[in-house]
């Protein structure tokens, strides 16, 4: 039958097409996804044997109950403890390919960025399906839960993750404060660094009912003046110090009126600079600590 | 007022053999002395130890009967002018501003430049020539030009004492005659002159005195007609010389070419 | 001499008084001109604070930063002969770099850890490039001086490069930042500490001044003409280097300043460093401010980094110069 003849020869042609089109990995990919820059990228099957190099990937994995598909982890992984039991590949940008190959992975996940672009394509030439990602913002984390679930074999708790972290979000952000309390996020004293409006922490204080006293910055992040700090004079000071900061004590910074008064907010856990299943959590602290500035 | 050195040594190294080795040497206002001798024989050696710039093994060097070491270097400068071999030209100046730099031993660091000052660079401009070059940078003059304001430089220093190393090596017969006719003029006028040069002739017919050196010591010292013998010379550069008179009495050496050496040619001596 | 010749002196002091003015009238923070004259001559004003305890220590800073590193480049070009020398060509820079970047790895905590540290490591360099300096009959040679200085610098960037690749990379790399140098750490102390540090040794440097005229000439034909080199040159060489310090120890690392307005000003004023060192002083305070004020307010509020602005004000002017002087 002729009709049964055509679909024989576009299914060889297309075969044909998809293999030239990517020199990569597996000859039958049951899995394919489309990973941040824009590969695409295919599995034999869930994998088992995955190599996290992004810290808040690795927090995910444990969340979504994969912990025992992770064989590799990197230095800065900390979180949750079970994580610290995994082997330690090194650092995560411009990763040392040596030990990510040690541990024999079947699938590695890399942050996407200049640094590791070479890396991902090197472990595609090596026949490891490997995910550039981007994970800067909270609606990264429900989306890497629903792209990653089909390829750890977690489908259902991906979906129930999902749906949590935007409940918890959405629960959090109730009610809306009648006066949002400015929060001046030093990233760093000298020169002064400040954090912009298109970043996690950034989001986290909108979402905590603050407001981000550089929201208008029009780089994610950058050097500011202390005149403009003083002058837009921010209720609460943001800083990732572990106790009082040193900077406060500098004679320039006295015109600031949230130094004078010492009004500070220190925070140190990774929670807050990882996009990450604790950020409902870290959401309510920060909501805590912005209450009594919302009268 | 006379420089006295007496029995000087220098060795540059320990182990070496001396670059100088008791060199003694008296000179006198109104006095050109020129210093002649092969290469490294240890002329600018003597300039240098002269000027206290290189440290003696043993001997020791008076002016105006004090010692060198007595002598500040504000102090010194106003008594010696020296014209160096080479010098640095790094930022050009004018050359009214060069020759002022000779002030500079006279005023020290804060003083204004005075009506004194600005005549005496005048005066040695006019000595030597330089009255149209004045505003000129130093990086667009000739070699003569430039040796003339180096010399003129030495003189605003107000010296008693000019010493210049090689002055005309670089130059053509007429700006080396020029030299020589300045610094002569210079000694007829009242100073003291040591010249370190090349040229065996017109030494002969500039200088008072000659001083030869060989190897680090003195070959012979005097009159030009004394020092520069036949046999004196062609020991010490160690090429056959012949030596003839010239009109003013002064010998003058002819290096010889080989074919001609025994075939005669005038032999004064 | 021709008009711009003759009018040199007074158009230099308008520009330092003008470059003054702009430095406080400009700002991350866009104040009208009433409410700065309110708040400098009369204290009153919401905006007192940010202009008495900010703009003007930092408009000052900037001044004596600038003049001081004009000054500093000037006289290192005299020092060793060599008309591309810079305030950090003698290794200071990679010694402070070191101090400050021990400072932050060892977690200090001091507000002032930062500045003393890299103090102490640029006075520790000064010292030790100085003793490396020293040839036979410890007398200092220029020659030996650039090549202690320049390997000094590749050895202190390798100490560096090592440690920022083996340690917490993000608080290092901020160290960095610092050390790219800015004005924002001014203030009414930072001024008078750098007051303490660089004023003396520029005051000694101007006295002497005419005594570089002669250096510049060579050793030798220096002490013909009565100066005493060993003398001008460890006084050249500790008092550039103790304003290099203490500079990078305010502000970090400013570049092109030092490097190029003592050139500019050759070629206004002669080589002759009588009126070159104030009028370095002067234009390089006014280059400085002038270039901080435009880092602070062309993309406001965010900060450019001054010796970015330095180069891509400086590199165009000086090259107007440079035609009109071959012309």
């Amino acid at each position: 039958m002729s009709g049964s003849r055509l679909p024989l020869r576009w299914f060889l042609a297309g075969l044909l097409l998809a293999a030239c089109a990517r020199p990569s990995n597996q000859p039958a990919a049951a899995l394919r996804v489309v990973d941040d820059a824009g590969d695409t990228v295919g599995l034999a099957g869930p994998a088992h044997r995955v190599v996290s190099l992004i810290p808040a990937t690795t927090e995910l994995l444990f969340a979504l109950g994969a912990g025992d598909q992770v064989v590799g982890r990197t230095v800065w992984c900390d979180y949750p403890p079970a994580a610290q039991a995994v082997a330690n590949v090194g650092d995560g940008l411009a990763p040392n390919l040596e030990a990510v190959l040690a541990r024999q992975p079947d699938l590695v996940l890399l942050y996407r960025s200049p640094h590791d672009a070479d890396a991902a394509a090197r472990l595609h030439q090596l026949g490891i399906p490997a995910l550039q990602l981007t994970v800067d913002r909270l609606a990264d984390v429900p989306r890497l839960a629903r792209l990653l679930g089909p390829l750890l074999g977690r489908v259902q708790s991906a979906d129930s993750l999902a749906r949590w972290f935007d409940s918890a979000l959405a629960a959090v952000s109730e009610p809306a404060p009648t006066r949002r309390p400015k929060v001046f996020i030093l990233a760093w004293d000298q020169p002064p660094m400040t954090i912009g409006a298109g970043s996690f922490l950034s989001e986290l204080i909108t979402r905590a009912g603050g407001e981000n006293l550089f929201a208008d910055l029009p780089a994610p992040s950058g050097n500011v003046s202390i005149e403009a700090v003083a002058k837009r004079d921010p209720d609460l000071i943001f800083t990732q110090a572990s106790e009082t900061p040193t900077f406060a004590k500098r004679p320039e910074w006295r015109s600031v009126r949230a130094v004078r008064e010492a009004h500070f907010l220190s925070i140190t856990s990774s929670a807050f600079s990882r996009p990450g299943p604790r950020a409902p959590e870290a959401i309510r602290e920060l909501h805590a600590a912005l209450v009594p500035w919302m009268r | 007022m006379r420089l006295f050195a007496q029995h000087l040594t220098v060795r540059y190294s320990r182990l070496g053999a001396p670059a100088l080795e008791d060199v003694s040497l008296s000179l006198g206002l109104g006095e050109l002395v020129a210093l002649v001798g092969p290469n490294g024989s240890g002329k600018t050696t003597l300039l240098r130890a002269l000027l206290g710039t290189v440290p003696l093994e043993s001997g020791r060097v008076e002016i105006a009967q004090r010692a060198l070491a007595a002598w500040p270097s504000r102090e010194l400068a106003r008594m010696v002018g020296v014209v160096p071999q080479r010098e640095d030209l790094l930022f050009p100046l004018r050359v009214r501003e060069t020759v002022a730099l000779g002030r500079y031993a006279h005023l020290g660091p804060l003083a204004a430049e005075g009506e004194v000052d600005r005549r005496v660079v005048a005066e040695a401009m006019r000595r030597c020539d330089l009255e149209q070059l004045s505003e000129r940078k130093t990086d667009t003059l000739s070699s003569g030009e430039w040796q003339r304001t180096r010399i003129a430089r030495a003189l605003a220093q107000e010296p008693k004492i000019l010493m210049l190393d090689e002055p005309t090596a670089a130059l053509d017969v007429r700006h080396e005659m020029e030299v020589f006719e300045l610094v002569r003029r210079l000694v007829d006028e009242g100073l003291a002159g040591l010249i370190v040069t090349h040229h065996l002739n017109l030494a002969a017919r500039y200088a008072d005195r000659v001083v030869l050196l060989s190897r680090g010591r003195i070959a012979g010292e005097g009159t030009p007609s004394t020092v520069l013998r036949r046999d004196v010379v062609a020991g010490v550069f160690d090429w056959p010389v012949a030596v003839t008179a010239w009109s003013d009495g002064s010998p003058q050496v002819v290096p010889l070419r080989p074919r001609e050496v025994g075939a005669g040619g005038p032999d004064a001596r | 001499m021709d008009a711009l010749t003759r009018a040199r002196w007074p158009l230099l002091a308008l520009a330092a008084a003008g470059a003054l003015l702009v430095g406080v009238a400009v700002g991350a923070v866009p104040l009208p001109l009433a409410a700065i004259a309110a708040a400098l001559f009369r204290n009153a004003g919401p905006d007192a604070a940010i202009i008495r305890d900010l703009r003007v220590p930092r408009v000052l800073l900037g001044f004596l930063v600038g003049g001081s590193l004009s000054v500093s480049g000037a006289i290192l070009q005299a020092l060793i002969r060599n008309p591309l020398a810079d305030p950090y060509i003698l290794g200071l820079s990679g010694g402070a770099a070191v101090g400050a970047v021990a400072a932050i790895a060892l977690g200090l905590a001091s507000a002032w850890a930062l500045p003393v540290a890299a103090l102490a490591g640029g006075l520790l360099t000064l010292a030790l490039v100085y003793r490396l300096s020293l040839a036979d009959r410890r007398r200092m040679d220029p020659h030996t001086l650039l090549l202690a200085g320049v390997i000094t610098n590749a050895f202190t960037g390798a100490v560096l490069a090592a440690v920022l690749s083996l340690s917490d990379a993000a608080r290092l790399r901020n160290a960095f930042l610092w050390l790219l140098g800015g004005l924002s750490g001014a203030s009414w102390e930072a001024v008078g500490a750098l007051a303490l540090y660089a004023l003396p040794p520029l005051v000694l440097l101007l006295w002497n001044a005419r005594w570089f005229d002669l250096l510049v000439l060579g050793e030798d034909t220096a002490r013909h003409l009565g100066a005493d080199p060993e003398r001008l040159k460890r006084l050249a060489y500790f008092a550039t280097g103790l304003i290099a310090a203490a500079t990078v120890a305010t502000c970090g690392m400013i570049g092109f300043v030092g490097l190029i307005v003592p050139h500019v000003i050759r070629r206004l004023w002669g080589p002759l460093h009588r009126p070159l060192l104030p009028a370095a002083f002067l234009l390089g305070g006014a280059f400085l401010v002038m270039a901080d004020a435009l880092a602070r307010s062309v993309a406001r509020p965010i900060e450019l980094p001054v010796g970015v602005v330095t180069a891509l004000l400086g590199v165009p002017l000086f090259a107007v110069l440079l035609r009109r002087s071959l012309s």
